[in-house]
């Protein structure tokens, strides 16, 4: 089984039969997935049911992916409804962050513990934004899609994402005045 | 929350070179090129695992088992009919289906129906139907278009209940059957519609 395979060479072979061949779409965006998840969760273990349930779901429905070129927007589509399925079930308005902080290693450097606080401060700041913008801002910035990409994804209008995603930078710049 | 300057958007959109920014805005596009290094990095967890055993564990019925579970069971037919131009075709078809044997009607109260699809698609080089029945399996149900007049049809027999179809033509071109008169959401978000499908008993 070879990762060189085109996106729809492989969905062909999964849906003819080669179960295991599904491995090979986990591998190629689960990371992605993962940290898509995770920004827009605020929660690793949140993240990491939607993903799953996510992946599960696209191999059920792997047939009624109609253009396997566009696989990972198709992933990212069904994760990202499932990201705001575990949103709307949350009793409280906003995403929480994890809920310990991480713990100094005392093997930890300097820049590594800064690195760290860091990295909380930003995911609180992304926390606070609303869902349509903080999706808007991981999917460009962190995921690195083009607002094609992200149209396919979202279904929302390439002006209106991209009014999100200056919204987002707008609200992250302030939040983020002590940064760096 | 106060407007950013356009310079800045841009630079950030990758439409500007950050370099041609004046000394105020390098530090706004500073700090959010670290927030976004920040996010980047990918959670160290893993769900393969757990996913692919429950890809082993799912099962699919085949075609031929549930073509082999049609026919040993006994069965009342719904016959589904959608362009007037069918009407003849359609109820010869169920008149042969509901009496067979010389007349005699199948006796009611099984749990399957005959569906039967039809569509003008003209110049098509194929016509399928896939569907939540099977599995949205490309492949299962072709239709058939003898006389090349563009008309595609083609039956298959469903569990009653409701089922969400859609043609896929030229084996590329998905298509709502424009005829269907009842749609559903695909569930996958960009607003796109299933057709659906009514089979009773």
């Amino acid at each position: 089984m070879s990762d060189a395979l085109s996106d729809p060479q492989v969905v062909a072979q999964v849906l003819g039969g080669d179960r295991e061949a599904f491995g090979i779409i986990i591998r190629r965006y689960e990371p992605g997935l993962l940290r898509f998840a995770t920004r827009m969760l605020g929660s690793h273990d949140a993240a990491a049911d939607a993903v799953a349930e996510s992946l599960v779901r696209a191999y059920r429905h792997l047939a009624q992916c109609r253009d396997p070129v566009r696989l990972k927007s198709w992933l990212y589509r069904i994760t990202g409804n499932r990201c705001r399925s575990h949103i709307g079930r949350r009793h409280t308005s906003d995403i929480s962050l994890e809920d310990a902080p991480p713990v100094a290693d005392p093997a930890d450097t300097w820049a590594v513990l800064e690195r760290s606080e860091q990295l909380v401060l930003v995911e609180r700041a992304l926390a606070a934004l609303p869902e349509e913008k903080r999706e808007a801002f991981v999917l460009k910035h962190v995921e690195g899609m083009s607002y094609e990409e992200m149209s396919a994804v979202t279904g929302a209008r390439i002006p209106t994402l991209k009014m999100r995603v200056h919204r987002a930078r707008e609200a992250l710049l302030e939040a983020l005045k002590e940064l760096v | 929350m106060t407007d950013i300057d356009p310079r800045l958007q841009e630079a950030l959109d990758g439409e500007r070179d950050s370099a041609t920014l004046p000394p105020e805005l390098r530090d706004a596009f500073a700090r959010l090129t670290v927030a976004t290094r920040l996010l980047a990095q990918p959670p160290a967890i893993s769900v393969a695992d757990r996913v692919m055993a429950e890809v082993r564990r799912s099962k699919r019925a085949s075609v031929a088992h549930r073509w082999a579970h049609w026919l040993a069971q006994p069965r009342a037919v719904t016959v589904r009919l959608r362009p007037v131009w069918t009407l003849a075709l359609a109820a010869g078809l169920a008149a042969v289906v509901l009496l067979p044997g010389g007349g005699q009607p199948v006796a009611p109260g099984a749990q399957e129906g005959v569906a039967q699809f039809v569509g003008h698609f003209p110049g098509a080089r194929s016509v399928e139907v896939v569907g939540s029945f099977n599995d949205w399996q490309r492949g299962a149900l072709p239709l058939r278009d003898e006389d090349h007049d563009g008309i595609w049809h083609g039956a298959v027999v469903l569990p009653t209940g409701q089922h969400e179809y859609m043609f896929v033509v030229d084996g590329e071109r998905w298509v709502a059957d424009p005829l269907a008169g009842r749609y559903v959401d695909d569930g996958f978000g960009a607003g796109r519609q299933n057709a659906l499908l009514i089979v009773r008993p």
